[in-house]
C-alpha cells in the first residue's frame, strides 16, 4: 500500500498524467448512456451500463476507468463517468405506463431521486463535462441552463454534445444558437456518428489533468 | 379550479439567510403555490434547490418546475458583474455567511403536478398550469 503509493507519487512527480474524469450530464432520455458506451467501445470493447428508453434507467453514478482516446496523433487518458439524468420532478406514475407494479415504479422513483443527488454531488469531482441534448427536442430548459451555469461558476471545461443528429426532427443547430458560447459536436451516439469529431474536441478542450 | 401565486419582493428573500430561502420557497410550492420571484438565484443555489427538492419528493410531490428570466449583461457590465460576485464570495467567506443575494431578473417555481408546461425563450417565457 505504502510502496504504491509512492510510485503514484514518484510518478505524478515527474509528470506522467492521471486519467481525467469526464462527466457525461444531462436531461433524462436524451443518451448519455448510449453515449457512454459507444466512447467505451471505441477504446476498450466493454460497454459502461444499459441504455433504455424507460427514464431514469441510470438512477447510479457508472463509471469506466482508464480509457485511451486518440485524435490524429494526441492521447488523452480518461474515466468515463456516466451520470443519472438531472430532473426538477420525478412522478412514479410517469412509470406506470411501462407495465411497472406500484411498488417497483415507486422504489425506481426514489432510486431516481437519490441519483440526481449524486449526479449534483459529482460536480465537485469531473474535471471536464459533455452537456448533452437531445437535438429532437427545445435545449432552453432550466436544467440545461442551471447546469451550463454551474459548470461555468465552477470552471469546469464543457463541451456540448447535440445528439440523436440521426433522427430526421433534430436541429442541433437549436442548440448552437441557445448557447452560442461553447463548443459543440453533433452526433448520433446510437448511429456512431461524428464520433470522431467528439473525440477531437474532448482532447482539445479538456481540462489539463494534473 | 382554484390556483394561489404568491409574488414576493428580493428584499424579502434577501433578508433569509442559509437554506432557509430554499426551505422558505420549497415550503410555499408543496404547499400549492406558485412563486414568481423577483430575482434570480445564482447557479449554485439553483442546483442545491434542485437537490433539495429530490430530497422532498414523495407521492404527493412529484417535484417542481422552475424558469427564470436574468438580466442579460454584456461588455464592461458583465466584467463588473463578475467582479462584484467574486467580492461578494470573497466577504461571504471572511464573514462566514452562507447566501448571496439574488440577481436582477424574475423567477417563477411551482408545483410540477400544477405546471404542465413552460416555454421558454431567451427574454420572455409562458407557463401553463393546470389544477
Amino acid at each position: 500500500m505504502v510502496f504504491n503509493g509512492l510510485i503514484n507519487w514518484f510518478r505524478n512527480l515527474f509528470g506522467r498524467r492521471k486519467n481525467i474524469s469526464l462527466g457525461i450530464y444531462g436531461c433524462t432520455n436524451v443518451g448519455k448512456t448510449t453515449l457512454a458506451n459507444k466512447i467505451a467501445l471505441d477504446w476498450t470493447g466493454e460497454t459502461v451500463g444499459i441504455a433504455s428508453p424507460i427514464p431514469h434507467e441510470t438512477r447510479y453514478v457508472q463509471k469506466k476507468e482508464k480509457v485511451e482516446i486518440k485524435s490524429d496523433n494526441k492521447k488523452l487518458n480518461i474515466n468515463i463517468v456516466d451520470m443519472p439524468g438531472l430532473a426538477t420532478k420525478i412522478d412514479y406514475r410517469q412509470f406506470l405506463k411501462y407495465k411497472m407494479s406500484k411498488k417497483v415504479a415507486k422504489e425506481r422513483a426514489k432510486e431516481a431521486t437519490k441519483g440526481v443527488v449524486e449526479a449534483i454531488k459529482w460536480l465537485d469531482n469531473v474535471d471536464t463535462v459533455l452537456a448533452v441534448m437531445d437535438a429532437t427536442k427545445d435545449p432552453l430548459t432550466q436544467v440545461n441552463i442551471t447546469l451550463l451555469g454551474n459548470l461555468e461558476a465552477r470552471s469546469i471545461p464543457v463541451i456540448l454534445v447535440a445528439n440523436k443528429i440521426d433522427l430526421k426532427k433534430s436541429n442541433p443547430e437549436e442548440i448552437k444558437e441557445a448557447f452560442p458560447q461553447y463548443p459543440i459536436v453533433y452526433i448520433s451516439a446510437l448511429k456512431g456518428e461524428n464520433m470522431d469529431q467528439l473525440y477531437d474536441a474532448i482532447i482539445k478542450h479538456a481540462r489539463k489533468a494534473k | 379550479m382554484k390556483l394561489k401565486m404568491d409574488f414576493i419582493s428580493s428584499g424579502k428573500l434577501n433578508g433569509k439567510a442559509g437554506n432557509k430561502r430554499i426551505d422558505y420557497i420549497l415550503g410555499k410550492v408543496k404547499d400549492g403555490s406558485i412563486l414568481v420571484m423577483d430575482g434570480v438565484m445564482k447557479p449554485e443555489e439553483e442546483m442545491n434547490l434542485i437537490k433539495e427538492t429530490m430530497r422532498r419528493v414523495d407521492d404527493g410531490f412529484p417535484g417542481i418546475e422552475v424558469c427564470s428570466l436574468k438580466k442579460e449583461l454584456k461588455g464592461l457590465k458583465l466584467v463588473f458583474d463578475r467582479l462584484s460576485d467574486g467580492k461578494e464570495r470573497l466577504w461571504n467567506w471572511i464573514s462566514r455567511k452562507e447566501q448571496s443575494e439574488l440577481k436582477t431578473g424574475i423567477t417563477l417555481i411551482g408545483p410540477a403536478k400544477l405546471i404542465k408546461k413552460i416555454k421558454k425563450n431567451p427574454d420572455s417565457f409562458s407557463v401553463l398550469a393546470e389544477t
